[in-house]
Parts: structure tokens; sequence; C-alpha cells
């Protein structure tokens, strides 16, 4: 039969990029916890090395969840319209070849210039050598290719399968609501409208990312080329902020699905939902002004949309997510197993992280806060505390459907414990340091950063702890028998 | 707006989110209702929520934007030129106390930060030092001391111990 043999290959897609996004992950924690105990001055790492390890674990981590929610999110699509598994796998051999690119230009290679690669710092008085610097530009390629061919392959999808733009975005739903329930037709399920709004995001913010790619890569060839380094800036943090928040985007729709499941409710596309989504398409992709916003040359009506564009990509969604997230959850009689305690957590996460994102997207506070370690502190919280939960949290309510089992009250208890209390002490460090202006991505910090450090890295090692637990948990529930419905 | 303030702010909104989203989870958990039941309240309530998110950010730019830190066609001020490179600045000895000057900021080779430390240590405005251009930054000081200067963007391997210092008289 040719449904079941297409719903075990997407799954193995789907188990394939989880499992490389979860090792992938779990490296780049290691490596957190290193740079962070040497914040703490519990030790002491060669000179430089703290900025390549920054360099590796900043642009790792984003392509591990990247990774892992796209696996998750092509499965979603999958679902609604077959797609050529080979092409995932295609994909998926650009974005491993892309990481063993970046870290040989770290390990051996020493580059040092962070995700941002800031031109003309990869270029000026580096401690590594220049074929470093090309072999982690093209690293970098080689994993947007993988995230084009992804995105390119799921919007041809959707495109198809709900009739153009106008049916991937529900105009017709929005605008001549009566006439289309009227029709009986059905908007696209949530979740798809997280798939559409990655792939066209994704699609303009990878061409912006491979155009400043490009550019390095010719001026890493011939220097006698010259950039503008505001041009230079605009491109980069228009891909890299952009990349980043559709991590969010990507993952999200594990919430969608999940939280639907374990509530054995159902989560409807609503009006407010899928204009909250176009707020989302249209002004994530402006967002990223508020990265130059300390840059007084940029044009001044740029730092205003900059502000504005801020706030409606990240509150509409996320107020009509949450609410109905939690209407979903609220008397339900739902049954707090390790997923659904993750996804509801990762709302929380969410949330948390995104009041701190808007209080430092506001132009005046930013003045005070922009590169302090309130930076770190923000996408963490919706990193490790979002992110990550919605994509643990619907790959337990896989295991737990498949086994029909939850996990005990005392994994539960450790695993919670160790992710979600552990984390908040991990991220509170970095908060009380950014307000006291303790500046981030510096290997030795000033006063009061380095006793902040101390505590964020008893909170990270509590992290690794229940990261571990759920990971054997994982394990264990994946080795369980299958229940007859799932076999 | 003060760090110190912020973190207030930050924390204050955040305990109440999360409590909220704790107490709609475990409220009436052991007597589950159908789902129409709390949809038919809550799209009621979801609508006017958020109304009053989205006035509530138009308050927050309206009242931030008299606030910018840019300077415009009326600023003023005895002008300073700050020069940052690969890992220190060339910075003004003295700042007079209560005086508007600008501060005319670039930098000699790739991306800095100038940042701006008053003598309690608090971080209380920066702006970038950017190559091949120049970013003014209007500025009084209203408190004698000594201020120091960090780097507030990443610039090599030096990059955390770029720092120097200026009196305000
Ligand atoms: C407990 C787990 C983690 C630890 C201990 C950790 C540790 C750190 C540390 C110490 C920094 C440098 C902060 C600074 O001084 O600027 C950092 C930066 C960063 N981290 Fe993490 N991190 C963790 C989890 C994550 C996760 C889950 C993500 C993303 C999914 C992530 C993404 C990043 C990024 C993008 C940066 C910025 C890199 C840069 O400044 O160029 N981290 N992390
Ligand atoms: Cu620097």
């Amino acid at each position: 039969m040719s449904v079941p043999m297409n719903v075990r290959a997407a799954r193995a897609i789907m188990w394939t990029y989880l499992a490389t996004g979860l090792t992938i992950f779990l490296l780049m924690l290691l490596l957190g916890i290193a740079m962070r105990a040497e914040q703490a001055g519990w030790i002491t790492l060669a000179p430089g090395s703290f900025y390549s390890m920054l360099s590796l674990h900043g642009i790792g981590m984003i392509v591990a969840m990247a990774i892992a929610g796209l696996g998750t999110l092509w499965y979603f699509v999958n679902r609604e319209i077959q797609l050529d598994a080979r092409i995932a796998y295609t994909a998926y051999g650009f974005f491993v070849a892309g990481v063993v690119c970046v870290i040989v230009a770290v390990f051996p290679g020493h580059y040092g210039a962070l995700w941002t690669m800031l031109y003309p710092l990869p270029f000026i008085g580096t401690y590594w050598p220049s074929w470093a610097t090309g072999v982690w530009l093209i690293g970098n390629a080689l994993a947007i290719a993988g995230f084009v061919i992804l995105c390119a392959q799921m919007l041809a999808a959707l495109l198809a399968r709900y009739g153009g733009f106008r049916g991937v975005l529900a105009i017709d739903y929005v605008f001549q609501h009566r006439r289309f329930s009227e029709e009986g037709k059905e908007p696209p399920p949530p979740q798809m409208f997280a798939a559409a709004i990655t792939a066209i995001d994704g699609l303009i913010s990878s061409a912006l990312g491979m155009l400043y790619g490009i550019a390095m890569i010719v001026h890493w060839i011939d220097p006698s080329v010259p950039l503008n380094p505001l041009w230079a800036k605009n491109l980069i943090y228009q891909f890299g902020h952009t990349f980043a928040n559709l991590t969010i985007y990507i993952a999200v729709a594990g919430v969608y699905v999940g939280l639907a499941h374990c509530t054995k409710r159902k989560y409807h596309t609503s009006v407010p939902l899928v204009v909250a989504w176009w707020g989302t398409l249209l002004f994530v992709i402006l967002a990223y002004f508020h990265h130059l916003y300390m840059d007084f040359v940029q044009n001044e009506a740029l730092q205003y949309i900059g502000e504005i564009a801020s706030y409606l990509a990240a509150i509409p969604v996320v107020v009509v997510t949450i609410f109905s997230g939690v209407m979903l959850v609220h008397r339900s009689g739902l049954r707090w197993g390790l997923g659904a305690l993750f996804l509801y957590a990762g709302m929380i996460g969410w949330v948390v992280g995104g009041i701190a994102a808007v209080l430092d997207a506001t132009i005046p506070i930013n003045f005070d806060l922009h590169n302090t370690l309130w930076v770190p502190g923000h996408f963490h919280t919706y990193l490790l505390e979002g992110v990550l939960l919605f994509i643990l949290g619907w790959m337990f309510v896989q295991l737990e459907q498949r086994s029909g089992t939850l996990s005990s009250l005392l994994t539960r208890w450790l695993v919670g414990i160790g992710i979600f209390g552990g984390g908040a002490l991990f991220v509170l460090g970095f908060y009380i340091a950014g307000a006291a202006g303790v500046p981030r991505r510096y290997a030795i910090e000033p006063a009061p950063g380095p006793q902040m450090a101390s505590i964020a890295t008893i909170g990270a090692i509590i992290v690794l702890a229940g990261f571990l637990a759920m990971v054997f948990e994982a394990l264990r529930m994946a080795r369980l028998p299958a229940t007859e419905a799932n076999a | 707006m003060p760090g110190l303030l912020v973190l207030k702010i930050f924390l204050g909104v955040a305990i109440v989110a999360i409590a909220a989203m704790v107490a709609m989870a475990l409220y009436g958990a052991s007597s589950p209702v159908p789902q129409e039941v709390v949809f038919s309240k809550g799209y009621a309530v979801r609508r006017y929520w958020l109304v009053a998110v989205l006035v509530g950010a138009a308050a927050v730019f309206a009242i931030s934007v008299p606030h910018f830190p840019y300077p415009s066609a009326a600023t003023t001020g005895r002008h300073y030129t700050i020069i940052a490179r690969q890992y220190f600045f060339a910075l003004p000895a003295v700042i007079p106390v209560n005086t508007p000057v600008v501060f005319d900021v670039t930098s000699a080779d790739v991306n800095h930060g100038f940042g701006i430390y008053n003598p309690r240590g608090r971080l209380i405005g920066q702006v970038q030092a950017m190559p091949d251009y120049v970013n003014h930054l209007p500025f009084d000081f209203h408190v004698p001391g000594r201020y120091t200067v960090r780097c507030l963007e990443y610039c090599g391997i030096g990059h955390a111990a770029m720092q120097g210092s200026f009196f305000v008289r």
C-alpha cells in the first residue's frame, strides 16, 4: 500500500532531522557551558578560543534548532500533500555538509568572527588563517542551500494544494468569510501558516544572505574589491535575524498539532490567527532594523520602521497563538505527559522571551541595552525555553502516542526541574548582568559579570542534567512496544 | 532608560504572565468541559485582549519617540572626534559638565561600539563606531567624574579588553 509507505518514509525523515538537530544541540550545549564557565572564571581557555567557540555555538545552535524543526514541519506539510522524500534527503545532505565545514573552520581552523562575520572583521587583524574564513563562508552557503531547497519544496506544494498565494494565505477566508464558509470551504490548518511564512520569508532572506555570502567570498578571493560596511550590516542582520526568528515559527507548528493531540481538542484556524500570521509574514523581514538602532547613519525612517515592525512581527502571533493554546489546555482534562508539559512550558518561555525582546526593541531602552548580555538573555529564553521545548514536546507527543504510556512522575519532575528550573537560573544571569550594563561577547567580563556567570553556569549544568534525563527517557520510550493502533 | 529599571518592569510583567498561564492550566483541571464551552467565552475575550495589547504597543511607541537618541537638525554642541581601532579608543581627556556635546564616532579598521559607563559603572548610552562612516551622538553630562568607555561591538581577540576613559568636569 502506497499511503503507509509514504507515512513511514516521512516519519523516517522527521526522526532523522530530529535526531541530527538534537545531537548538534547537545554538542553546542557543552560548548555553551564551557564559555559560561570561562566568563565565571572557573576555567581558562586559550586566547581566542572563547570567540571561536562562540562562533560555532551561535551558528550551530540556530542550525540545530532549524534542522530539528524543519523535519517536523516537512512531515506536517507531507500530511496535506505528498512530498518527494529524495528532496528532503538532498537538503539534509547540504545541511550536514554545511555543519561539517563550519566545524572544520573552527576546529582546527580557529575561525573567530562569530556568525555575524561583520565586514570587514573576518579579514582584518584576525588570529586565524584566511582559509578558515573561506571554509566558514562556504559552510554557511551550503546550509543556506539546504534551507532554500526545503523552503522551495514546501512552498511549491502548498501553492499547488491550496490554490496559489490567495489560498495559502487564506485571503478569501478573511475577506469573504461568509461566502467562503457557505461554499463549505476550509482554510489551511494553523501549522500550514507556519510552513508558508517560513518558506516565503525564508526564501526572501536566504536570497539576501546568499548575496552577502557571495560578496564576502568575492572579497575573500580578491581583497581589492571593497564592500560597503553599512550595506554589509543590513544584509547580514536581515538574514541572521530573520533566520533565527523563523526557528520559532518553524517549531510552533508542533504546538498547533501536538497540543491539539494531547487535549483531544481542535486547534482551529480563525480570522485573527490568519491576520496575525500576515503580520509576521510582512514584518518579520523588516524587524531586523532593530539590530542597527545604534547605527545613527542609518536612515532614520528605517529606525521607526524597525520599532514598529519588531512589535507587529511578534505581538499578534504570540498573543493569538498563546491565547488559543491556553484555551485548548484550559479544563481539557489533559494528562500532563512530558509532551504536553514541554509544549505548554515552551509557550511560557516564548512569552517571557518575547516580553524581554519587545522591551529591547524600544529604541530608548535599546540605547542602554544594545549589545549587553540582555540580548543573549532574551534569545536564550525563547530558544532554550521556547523553540527547544516545542521540538521536544512534539517528539514526546509522538513517543507517548506510539507506546500508549506517559513518563513516571519522578521522571517528569527530574526533567522539568532540570530544563525549566536550570534554564530559568541560566537566563536570569544574562538578564541581571545585561541590565547592569555588562557587554555581551566578552571572554572576560567586568563586574557583576563573573558573579552572574557563576550562577548561570550552575543553571546550565542543571539544564544539561535535565536534558540527559530527557534523552534517556526518550530512548526508553522509543524501545517500548508500539500499541496495536500504531504498530 | 536605565537597565535596572527595565529589569524590574520585565520581571514584573513576566511573573504576571507566567502566573496567569499556570493558573489557566491548573484552574478547573479536574472538571473538564467540552471545548465549545471554553472557546465561546475565550474567543470573545481574545478579540479585546488582542486590541488592548496592540493599543498598549502603540502607546509605548508614541511615548518612546521623543526619547530617541538620534541627532536632529536642531542638535548643537561642541564636537569631539572619537576614533576606535583594534583595540583602543582615541578619546578626549576632558568633557565639560552640563554642556551639550556631540561625539563624532568612527573607526579606523573594523566595527566597534562606543559605550559610555558613568562613574558608578552603569551603561548610559552608546553608538556604533563604523569604518567609512561617522555617527553623531549628542550627549549632555550632568554628573562630574571619571567615565569609562567600553567596546560594544565584537571586533576581534582584544574586544573584551578594549576600553578607555575620560573625565567630566
Ligand atoms: C544551556 C544551554 C546554553 C548555554 C550554556 C549557552 C551559553 C551561551 C553563552 C555563554 C553565550 C555567549 C554570551 C555572550 O557573552 O555574548 C551564548 C551565545 C549564544 N547562544 Fe547559547 N547557550 C545555550 C543554549 C543556546 C540555545 C538553545 C541556542 C539557540 C537555539 C543558543 C544560541 C546562541 C546564540 C545565537 C548566541 C550568540 C552568539 C553570538 O553572540 O555571536 N544558545 N550562549
Ligand atoms: Cu570590540
